[in-house]
């Protein structure tokens, strides 16, 4: 028998077999069976670009807060100096300031291990909820906390914590466990409050939880900006 | 049949470096992808079945595997964007060959084995 097939069959069987494993690779990489995969894939583009276009504009925001805080401290003389500092308790109350002091460090995570040693159960039991951490902000502001931030992000008065799918969003901002709630107040205070409310709920749940208090505490601004459009102060009857 | 012992060696050695390489395509074109392994492997099969029907060509195994894949591709790339589901219609096309193909492939071989043994009775 003649062997010039050999050579090209084996050609065709090496290209061939680099696709079919190249091709089961990335399927397994992406065992995605949803037949909307591909609008999907679309989607989070979109969401990509847009978070990385919210990520850039707070750098914007941010440098302009820098340079207006510099031109805000030169020295000012007179009447000026006492409105000067009124805009600063206000900046700070409003969390548009870094702020630091004694406070606690509440890391939470998803029951994982509950997870997997029954594999069958509801998942739902089993992570963190958004609820969970809507009660324990709750307490903590309960406690007097002057400041709290979730994951970098500082909670305002406008700050949502919003369940949308399989993450939480706060200030807009998708966080994902786990999550680390960081308040500034009196720790013993604090930290007694959310032992005896929803930390032991959670604890008794089996939830990787830790509690910690600390000296010294940092919590970021808030980043985005602030826009009141509807809302107007009441004129005051003279 | 030591000679059947190189492109399955072939097949095996294409298979480990496609699984060893950390490249990756965007999930969109995992689609176009599909279709081309579908005619690599129709190709694969029509290639065996030449042999056993001894017509085979190297040059048209080759330019047929090529184009065949990459035609197959961009045809469907290009239904895509027309709005026009060809990936369907090059699914059909392939599967129905390669299931033409295999099915060539047995009638042979087992007319083959069957004059083998006439002979041997003889």
């Amino acid at each position: 028998m003649k062997r010039k097939w050999v050579i090209p069959i084996t050609l065709v069987c090496i290209i061939s077999g680099f696709f079919l494993s190249f091709q089961l690779k990335v399927l397994a990489n992406n065992n995605n069976t949803n037949p909307l995969s591909q609008k999907n894939t679309n989607l989070v583009m979109i969401i990509n670009d847009l978070e990385e276009e919210i990520k850039n504009q707070e750098n914007i925001i941010e440098k302009i807060r820098n340079d207006l805080s510099g031109l805000e401290n030169r020295p000012i003389p007179g009447e000026l100096q006492e409105l000067q500092n009124q805009l600063k308790d206000a900046r700070i109350v409003a969390g548009l300031t870094p702020v630091v002091g004694k406070g606690i460090i509440i890391t939470i995570d998803d029951n994982k291990e509950g997870l997997k040693t029954n594999p069958n159960d509801d998942p739902n039991k089993y992570i963190v909820h958004y609820e969970h951490i809507l009660n324990i902000v709750s307490e903590l502001r309960v406690g007097n906390a002057e400041a709290i931030s979730i994951n970098g992000q500082r909670l305002i008065t406008s700050s949502e914590i919003r369940c949308v799918g399989n993450v939480i969003l706060i200030n807009t901002t998708r966080i994902a466990p786990p999550f680390e709630i960081t308040a500034i107040g009196s720790p013993k205070h604090l930290a007694e409050i959310v032992t005896n409310g929803e930390l032991d709920i959670m604890q008794s749940l089996n939830y990787p939880i830790t509690l910690q208090e600390a000296d010294e505490v940092i919590i970021p601004a808030y980043k985005s900006g602030l826009q009141f459009r509807y809302a107007k102060p009441v004129k005051e009857a003279k | 049949m030591t000679m059947w012992l190189l492109p399955i060696l072939g097949l095996i050695i294409g298979v480990l470096v496609g699984s060893a390489v950390t490249f990756q395509i965007p999930l969109i074109y995992v689609k176009y992808m599909s279709i081309a392994v579908l005619a690599s492997l129709d190709s694969v099969l029509g290639g065996i079945r030449s042999i056993t029907e001894s017509h085979f060509d190297g040059a048209v195994l080759l330019t047929g595997f090529f184009t065949n894949a990459l035609l197959a591709a961009l045809l469907a790339y290009l239904g895509d964007r027309l709005g026009v589901d060809l990936y369907y219609a090059a699914v059909f096309a392939f599967g129905v060959r390669l299931f033409h193909n295999l099915a060539a492939i047995r009638h042979q071989l087992l007319l083959q084995y069957r004059t083998k043994k006439n002979e041997q009775k003889r």
